[in-house]
């Protein structure tokens, strides 16, 4: 599928940091990377997010030059690298890993990159501890890399990635080796980081949290595919089918049927479950009365309150304190899946109560996808 | 800490015996090496260095010492230089013919010496090369590459491949990444693989035995043949330099490579 | 999983010399040996594998094979028993010991086969240590001959060999879950009966590399049956010495490099496929 970047409204990307055209890429038979098409915008964060063996990571090895693609072209800053080396395409790159090189010491790490391009000694120095104090590990230059704790080496591989300048920093699940509360920590410093620099980059990552936190877009990709690109708000508010829907958090689907208009852009539903229970939804595209839809709402959207008319009637099955929320589990009637609601107050309903949910009109999403 | 129950016991018991066993002979004849006696009697009658002066003054033991060093160095050096960029290039190959080459690389260490020191022998003397020192250094590199690329696969399959991806990615050719990323990271294995092709050369009697001649025999060959004619203590001299030289070697491939890491190859 | 396939820096033209060089320095000579097991002189008769039908048939050189085959077996058997508790105890028991352990595994692989055969015979010698000591203490009265024995060439023999079964079974240990033996223990088992049920059957590739190993190992020795023998024992390996050194019958001794070597393949061929059963690549 073609994915733009949002704000650009034709189609001459020829100044884009990093484009695909059309980019393919089978491994044994199997096409791991359907035709792509993608550009980047300069200084942005791109993420791309999916599950293991959606094809995040070929694209990135694509982009790198570590795979050649099967079909299509890859420009790096206007240049068709297509079929040049990694060591050609000016990129920096920082793996999960780190894969720092053990045999030599902090700086010469940071220097490798600038050692290469047989870099003149003085300006090596400067730029190494230009680096380092990027990353806040000022005169670390002479130690020893298995003398570093994760975190520290995690933020070496990104000052050496960044020593020579690159166009774009390609991330390949950079955090993934870091546990929780230094990951989290990290993901602002990363991010400010690449905003100070305003270097464009490619996050690869499978945490959907990672990439709502840290790209200014997501693409989200499921089998070789991107299905849908655009700001985190937009991608976890407004997913255009179940899988992203359900990939971004958790999302209660409901099957249901339009019952009439309410309003500009707004559609009365009713739900296949609950006949009765009336909600409104959002849509910028027009719906006819009778038309057959899947709706989409966030647990948190969802508000609990007396079983009245109008409302999804269901019944408490638990509910769980999740430290800056309550989860409550509930059963609907002809709702064959559990369903979730999440409110920042507990509410005064206790287990197999009977409970009313509903929605604001912006809380519901239709999806493409049929249920 | 608890008492240990008698299995354990009897084996720490065991241990002891067992380690005895492979240790005697060979302190035995370093013993022997200082007799002062031209006999082998014991109790010794006292001692002395006169087999050590012996060793040096009779030129057949130090001439053949010297071949046998130079080619037990020369052999590695080209089995180094052959295997090492195979072990690279079949390490990471999945093609089907991959595992089959490594067979091939390996399958010297599999063949008795004394098989291969005859067939090579017809075969190099086809060649006229005959009894020389190429022969032997030809017979000799062909037992050193398995070693070689033993060593030299295991240690690589270990290094992971993000660090040459890396190495790449910031701007290193191919010849770069060779000589700052991968050379580096499998030297350990390189030098520990020809330092088995050492030892195992220094003591290769089979493989030297057919080549050998007035000029160019190597220190087994002399010392099989004066034992079958003398038996005095001057064999345990020479033995007791040899395993200096070996235990040399091998401290040195300790500090580069870890002894341990040796039972793991 | 991700379908990442490594990077390769080097290209598979880099295998082209060694294996060039094995062709010609290797792999040629043994297919040559096999043409010269031919007899030369036509007059002699028998066809083509008329050396071969000698070895087999004449009741001297089947004695020899016979032998060649008992001395291996032995050595082999003795070679596990001893070496076995040894592998065991390095992984379970020595900690902070096991270099050292290693170390005088691995010392006697730097000392000469000449070194440690000589070292024996200095130790069984009619006037030899044991004998002197076991004088001493009163044990025996008058000194008896221990080498120039069968005995003294299976004890040599298994002093060579024992390091490399040692170092296969133990290969094969360290990758043993100690957690399996504990939840044997757990589960009420004692050491033996955990060692006997668990250890055991899962050391079975190392034992069996090992043999493999000491049986090919032992069919290529000719040293130790050479100096401590005495000429009591009498192997392939050991005629083909002497064939070259005294008699110079390149044919039969062709013949009967190719018998060892056929024996050796086997050996290879069947490592090979346990190796591959462990998921390990050679």
């Amino acid at each position: 599928m073609s994915v733009r970047p949002h704000g650009g409204g034709n189609n001459t990307t020829a100044g884009a940091p990093v484009e695909l055209a059309d980019v393919s890429k089978s491994f044994g038979g199997v096409q791991v990377l359907k035709p792509l098409r993608l550009a980047l915008v300069p200084g942005e964060m791109l993420a791309l997010l999916g599950p293991s063996g959606c094809g995040k990571t070929t694209t990135l090895r694509l982009i790198a030059g570590f795979e050649a693609p099967d079909t299509g072209s890859i420009r790096v800053a206007g240049r068709d690298v297509t079929g040049l080396p990694p060591n050609k395409r000016g990129l920096g790159m920082v793996f999960q890993n780190y894969s720092l090189f053990p045999h030599m010491t902090v700086g010469e790490n940071v220097a490798f990159g600038l050692r290469m391009r047989r870099t003149g000694r003085a300006e090596k120095a400067r730029r190494v501890r230009e680096m380092l104090a990027t990353v806040r590990l000022d005169g670390y230059e002479d130690r020893l890399i298995h003398q570093l704790s994760g975190g520290q080496q995690q933020r070496i591989a990104l000052a050496r990635a960044l020593a020579t300048s690159p166009s774009v920093l390609l991330l390949d699940e950079p955090l993934g080796a870091l546990d929780k509360n230094l990951r989290e920590r990290m993901q602002f410093e990363l991010r400010d980081i690449q905003r100070r620099l305003g270097i464009t980059s490619i996050l690869v990552t499978h945490d959907q949290e990672e990439a709502l936190t840290m790209s200014d877009r997501v693409a989200v990709m499921a089998h070789g595919e991107v299905l849908q690109v655009g700001r985190p708000t937009e991608v976890y508010d407004r997913p255009l089918t179940r899988f992203v829907s359900e990939f971004l958090g958790t999302a209660n689907i409901f099957a249901a049927v339009v019952t009439g208009a309410n309003g500009p852009n707004r559609w009365s539903v009713a739900l296949d479950a609950q006949p009765h229970a009336a909600g409104t939804v959002e849509s910028p595209a027009a719906l006819a009365p009778g038309q057959r839809v899947t709706l989409a709402v966030r647990p948190e959207r969802l508000s609990l309150g007396p079983p009245t008319d109008g409302t999804v009637r269901a019944t408490v099955r638990d509910v769980v304190f999740r430290g800056t929320y309550f989860a409550y589990e509930l059963t609907a009637s002809g709702q064959p899946q559990p369903v979730f609601a999440y409110t920042q107050l507990r509410q005064p309903v206790a287990a197999d109560a009977a409970v009313g949910l509903s929605w604001e009109p912006g809380g519901a999403v239709i999806l493409q996808d049929t249920a | 800490m608890k008492r240990p129950s008698l299995p354990v016991a009897l084996l720490f018991g065991y241990m002891a015996l067992f380690l005895l066993f492979i240790m005697l002979p060979i302190a035995v004849v370093v013993v022997v090496s200082f007799s002062s006696s031209s006999y082998i009697v014991f109790p010794m009658p006292g001692l002395s260095w006169r087999w050590y002066r012996h060793i040096v003054e009779y030129r057949p033991f130090m001439t053949s010492l010297a071949t046998s060093i130079e080619l037990a160095l020369a052999s590695a050096t080209l089995g180094a230089l052959l295997s090492v960029p195979a072990a690279l290039a079949l390490a990471r190959s999945r093609h089907k013919l991959a595992g089959l080459l490594a067979n091939l690389l390996l399958a010297p260490i599999s063949v008795p010496a004394i098989v291969l020191g005859f067939a090579l022998l017809y075969f190099l003397s086809a060649l006229s090369l005959g009894l020389s020192f190429t022969s032997l250094l030809i017979a000799h590199t062909v037992a050193a590459i398995p070693y070689v690329v033993r060593t030299v696969l295991a240690t690589y399959r270990a290094v992971p491949s993000d660090l040459e991806e890396s190495a790449s990615i910031l701007g290193a050719s191919r010849g770069q990444i060779l000589l700052h990323v991968t050379l580096p990271l499998v030297r350990p294995g390189v030098f520990a693989g020809a330092m088995f092709a050492v030892l195992t050369s220094l003591d290769n009697l089979p493989l030297s035995y057919f080549f050998g001649s007035a000029t160019t025999n190597t220190l087994p060959v002399v010392m099989l043949s004066y034992m079958e004619n003398q038996f005095d203590p001057s064999i345990a001299a020479i033995s007791t330099v040899q395993m200096l030289i070996a235990l040399a070697t091998l401290l040195l491939l300790d500090r580069v490579y870890g002894i341990e890491r040796l039972t793991a190859v | 999983m991700r379908r990442v396939r490594p990077y390769r820096l080097a290209r598979p033209s880099w295998c082209v010399p060694v294996i060039a060089y094995l062709l010609v320095f290797f792999v040629i000579p043994l297919i040559a040996n096999l043409l010269r097991s031919r007899p030369v002189d036509a007059a002699i008769g028998g066809g083509p594998f008329f050396y071969y039908v000698k070895l087999l048939t004449d009741p001297y050189y089947a004695g020899v094979l016979l032998e060649t085959t008992k001395v291996a077996l032995i050595t082999t058997f003795v070679c596990l028993l001893v070496g076995y508790p040894v592998a065991y105890f390095m992984v379970r028991f020595a900690g902070r010991w096991n270099a050292l352990i290693v170390f005088c595994v691995v010392a006697p692989l730097l000392t000469s086969i000449i070194m440690r055969t000589f070292g024996w015979r200095v130790l069984l010698a009619r006037r030899g240590v044991l004998n002197a000591w076991l004088l001493d203490w009163g044990l025996i009265t008058r000194p008896f001959e221990l080498a120039d024995q069968p005995i003294a060439v299976y004890i040599g023999l298994v002093h060579v060999l024992v390091p490399f079964m040692v170092l296969s079974i133990n290969a094969v240990l360290q990758g043993i879950d100690v957690q399996l033996e504990d939840s044997a223990r757990v589960l009420g088992a004692g050491r033996l009966r955990t060692f006997w049920h668990v250890t055991l059957p899962l050391s079975v590739d190392g034992i069996a590399t090992g043999c493999i190993l000491v049986f090919v190992l032992t069919n290529g020795s000719f040293l130790t049956m050479l100096l401590l023998g005495g000429g009591r024992i009498t192997t392939l390996s050991l005629l083909i010495y002497q064939q070259f050194s005294t008699t110079q019958d390149v044919g039969f001794a062709a013949a009967m490099g190719n018998v060892l070597m056929l024996v050796a393949l086997l050996g290879f061929l069947l490592q090979f496929r346990l190796l591959r059963r462990r998921g390990v690549k050679p």
